[in-house]
């Protein structure tokens, strides 16, 4: 027994201090087990499903991706249909916009020249009533002058009726010639 | 150096030691570390948070790959570990050994102030009695009176003499585990001491540089002990939760 005794005693073991630190692990532990290790596995717990969310985010976006791809394509081909329908549309109309316009212009052109040839031809026919009236006065101021020394007043003006006639006559089938 | 540690003052009948007193100066220190780290707390880790959440995973994926007990084993590991391997490198601080105190009876040269917790029997024979104790409280609650009984006691008479050294080896295993973590740290203590107090032509070898490698091995056996006693007590506990 003494041997024991000397024993703890050599090793300075005694039971006030063993029973001190048994408590003061314990209140160690419990307060590590409070303030730590329930904060670490909260916060590790919380990371990882943030860390989740973020992979299945990523998951969700690589696919959102993948499909925006697929339709950006089948819009790109739907577009291109569109737009070599457009340019047939647009060169079938130009060409029928060119081929009525031309049609215009021609008709426009006979118009106007039918036109200008009807004028001409009023001007025309203007003109040479003009020029036989004045024609039948001056043959008539000829005549009679030269009739005056000749004739009576009154053959003077059967002759000038009848010339008169004749020119005015002779006058209008030249013009109609 | 003396195997016991020394003591400074005794409050009524309660002796106060160096060893006591390192003791309360590591639970500061942890209770700084712990209120550090809720202050700084947060889902992108820094600094301190980084260091223990390091550890917190190390011991409880270790302890989750030998039991599935491991909410109710893996506090004991990582108190086990935080406790003594802050002790123990500690120990490799200035101050501890050279700063006297000069207590009652202690002679001219006083007595240490400081010494390494866990070079003092006590601490780690009440680290020891902690975890076996744990152990078996953990056995009869989890696998029950019958299954914890017959551990150690059997009809056959080969698996009673089996059971009479698993009855035995509860008691070594209180004393190997103090006594490895206590001879360790003791021994590292009484060399450093003694090269540090060794001098060549009167010059103090510290003057060399002489204690540095030591320093190095001593924080080497401080970190490995301090996993050896918290790889231990786990390996203890997830044997005992588990049905014989």
């Amino acid at each position: 027994m003494d041997i024991i005794t000397n024993i703890l005693n050599l090793f300075g073991l005694e039971g006030k201090l063993f029973i001190a630190q048994i408590i003061n692990f314990a209140v160690l532990l419990i307060i590590l087990k409070i303030f730590l290790y329930k904060p670490i596995a909260q916060i590790l717990e919380e990371r990882k499903a943030k860390i989740k969310q973020g992979l299945d985010d990523a998951e969700n976006a690589k696919k959102a991706l993948e499909e925006a791809d697929s339709q950006k394509l089948s819009i790109l081909k739907e577009a291109k249909v569109d737009a070599d329908k457009i340019l047939d549309n647009t060169k079938k109309s130009s060409e029928i916009l060119k081929q009525k316009s031309s049609e215009d212009a021609k008709r426009q052109a006979t118009e106007i020249v039918d036109n200008a040839k009807k004028q001409a031809q009023a001007e025309f026919d203007k003109a040479s009533k003009q020029v036989g009236s004045m024609s039948v006065d001056l043959s008539k101021k000829i005549v009679s002058k030269i009739l005056s020394e000749i004739f009576t007043e009154q053959d003077k003006t059967a002759i000038l009726s009848k010339a008169v006639e004749k020119i005015e006559k002779g006058g209008y089938e030249k013009a109609t010639n | 150096m003396t195997l016991a540690p020394s003591v400074l003052f005794h409050i009524g009948s309660f002796p106060v030691t160096n060893t006591l007193l390192t003791t309360i100066v590591v639970d500061v220190i942890i209770i700084a570390l712990v209120i550090v780290f809720n202050k700084c707390l947060s889902l992108y880790p820094k600094g301190i948070q980084n260091f223990l959440e390091m550890v917190y995973e190390y011991f409880y994926n270790a302890t989750k790959e030998v039991s599935s007990k491991v909410e109710i084993i893996y506090p004991w590991v990582i108190t086990f570990f935080i406790f003594i391997v802050i002790s123990n490198v500690l120990g490799q601080f200035p101050g501890f050994e050279t700063i006297r105190f000069h207590a009652a009876g202690s002679g001219e040269e006083g007595v240490p102030l400081f010494r390494t917790a866990t070079s003092d029997l006590n601490v780690t024979l009440a680290f020891a009695v902690i975890s076996i104790i744990m152990c078996h409280f953990y056995s009869i609650k989890y696998t029950g009176v019958k299954s914890y009984i017959g551990r150690f006691l059997s009809l056959s008479p080969i698996f009673l003499f089996v059971g009479l050294l698993e009855f035995i080896g509860e008691f070594t295993k209180v004393i190997s585990l103090s006594c490895r973590l206590f001879g360790n740290l003791f021994a590292g203590e009484s060399v450093m001491g003694t090269i540090s107090s060794m001098s060549i032509w009167g010059i103090p070898l510290p003057f060399f540089g002489v204690p540095i490698p030591f320093m190095m091995l001593e924080l080497m056996v401080a970190v490995i002990q301090a996993i050896v006693f918290a790889m231990l007590t786990m390996a203890f506990m997830s044997i005992m939760v588990e049905k014989h």
